[in-house]
């Protein structure tokens, strides 16, 4: 783990920030010379380390901007669930409903093939499509982290801040929302890992990500160990470094020296 | 003494949870400068009328006026009359998240719009106060329960509140704990801070309070100074109250 690389004499802060930023000069040099690494195997990653960098990059990517857009998602949600209004805890329960109860597979076909019917006018290119999809999805799941991180977080933390004279948006952002934010990290991060090998689905509707890569490759080679090998351990560099920047945030969070 | 105003005023205030009524028809009203300490039994409602002093738990029906304001949803005038009052928890809870310095400073950097370096200033007079200023960078699960509630107090005076209520505020400590924070509770009623204490000691009580309110099934059963209360109980249960708390 990257954490424990620093000296003990570092704050919890500088550790976190060391670790955040050579996570992220990490996973930045890893998939700038990920091509020339690959070009040095032989046949047939050899030949093909450009699209298979390519590939990474397009499924880190895809990763990064529905992972966003899911937290964004499953915030608000979260939120609609716990809200007072009646309509909106619906409306969220319906959302998380039915997302969890269909498959991805399916969501993403719908998106980028009925919706167009369904909405004329509304032809999402491959890529945008897929994010639309994969960030409904994770979105539904955050949202059910953050749900158990707010209901854990004590009703005296709340009481304590409002008897304080705070206002309501005090109270939650400073108050609630860290504190709930810290228990719902640990899933967070597993829904996080999750999408981005789940964004591999996004082949069925074309997207050239790393998986789309590795298969065409396959068949045009017939040399299915070494192709998808490539595309597996691929998968691992990239979780890997993922789950040190979710490491990072998770022992900055961790005022109480809990995370070992 | 000059005639005693009455800062809170509590007008036949009924609450029920359910069927089980908490609050009958309490009225009383509570002085500026005085100390009032409420015992009873546990569920005879001294908690929820401190809570709802501070509309924690709103009341049925009935009214409680601060300074003649009546204590009511309005956000605005709520969240002013909260400043105004401090309040202690039995649990503390304080914010976890926070440093000490950060879990005092929080209110008035929030509410008050104190510069952090001013507020940071301030708190650090009130950590003095209780005796923790060396603990200004730690956090709260690094203090023992004591100095938890400690810096709790801090908190709430950080506000430059009128009235403390403190609900229970020795009750999940340590017996070895108990008197470190009494004796900051002791020190805040010299300096003329009004307070309502919600409390098991009977000690503090006789010693500290101008008045002493038993609470029983609901209503004020006895109302009457220190000295009266526990030198002749007006009553057996009274009397039998006393004799279980070992006072």
């Amino acid at each position: 783990m990257l954490v424990a690389l620093w000296p003990e004499r570092w704050s919890r802060q500088q550790r976190s920030n060391a670790t955040l930023v050579s996570a992220l000069v990490l996973m930045v040099l890893a998939l700038s010379v990920l091509g020339q690494l690959l070009s040095f195997l032989p046949e047939p990653i050899g030949s093909n380390a450009q699209a298979f960098a390519a590939g990474a990059r397009t499924t880190l990517w895809l990763t990064l901007v529905s992972g966003t857009l899911g937290l964004l998602l499953g915030t608000c949600a979260a939120l609609a669930r716990t809200a007072r209004w009646r309509a909106l805890r619906w409306v969220a329960s319906f959302y998380i409903w039915a997302i969890r109860g269909t498959p991805l597979l399916v969501q993403i076909l719908f998106v980028y093939f009925a919706l167009p019917a369904l909405v004329p006018g509304l032809n999402l290119p491959d890529f945008a499509a897929a994010v639309v999809a994969l960030s409904l999805n994770v979105g539904a799941y955050n949202s059910e982290s953050v749900r158990a991180g707010l209901l854990a977080v004590p009703r005296g933390q709340t009481e304590a801040a409002r008897a304080l004279g705070l206002g309501r948006l005090h109270v939650f952002f400073d108050v609630v929302f860290p504190q709930a934010f810290k228990i719902a990290l640990p899933p967070l991060v597993s829904n996080f890992v999750a999408l981005l090998k789940d964004s591999s689905l996004a082949y069925a509707i074309g997207v050239v990500e790393l998986t789309n890569v590795g298969n065409r490759i396959q068949s045009a080679t017939f040399q299915p160990i070494a192709t998808l090998s490539t595309v597996a351990v691929t998968y691992l560099l990239l979780t890997t470094l993922v789950t040190q920047i979710s490491n990072a945030i998770e022992y900055r969070f961790d005022v109480e020296g809990r995370v070992k | 003494m000059s005639t005693p105003q009455a800062f809170i005023v509590a007008d036949h205030v009924c609450k029920s949870f359910g069927a089980h009524q908490v609050l009958c028809d309490v009225s009383t009203h509570f002085n500026t400068g005085e100390v009032t300490v409420i015992i009873g039994a546990s569920g005879s409602g001294k908690s929820t009328l401190l809570r709802a002093i501070n509309r924690l738990e709103p009341h049925d029906s009935g009214s409680i006026t601060i300074e003649g304001v009546p204590v009511s949803d309005d956000i605005a005038t709520l969240q002013k009359q909260r400043c105004d009052v401090g309040m202690v928890f039995q649990q503390f809870n304080l914010f976890g998240h926070l440093s000490v310095l950060d879990n005092i400073t929080l209110a008035p950097r929030r509410v008050r719009h104190t510069a952090r370096a001013q507020a940071n200033a301030e708190a650090m007079v009130l950590l003095r106060r209780v005796g923790l200023h060396e603990h200004a960078h730690k956090y709260p699960w690094q203090l023992s329960g004591g100095q938890q509630q400690r810096v709790a107090i801090a908190r709430a005076l950080a506000m430059n509140p009128k009235v403390m209520l403190f609900d229970e505020p020795t009750s999940a400590l340590d017996p070895e704990m108990v008197q470190e924070v009494l004796d900051v509770m002791r020190e805040l009623a010299r300096g003329g801070m009004t307070m309502i204490v919600v409390t098991h000691e009977m000690g503090f009580a006789r010693e500290v309070a101008d008045r002493v309110l038993f609470f029983d099934q609901g209503r004020i059963a006895h109302d009457a100074p220190p000295d009266a209360f526990f030198g002749n109980p007006a009553n057996d249960r009274i009397r039998a109250f006393i004799g279980r708390m070992g006072a």
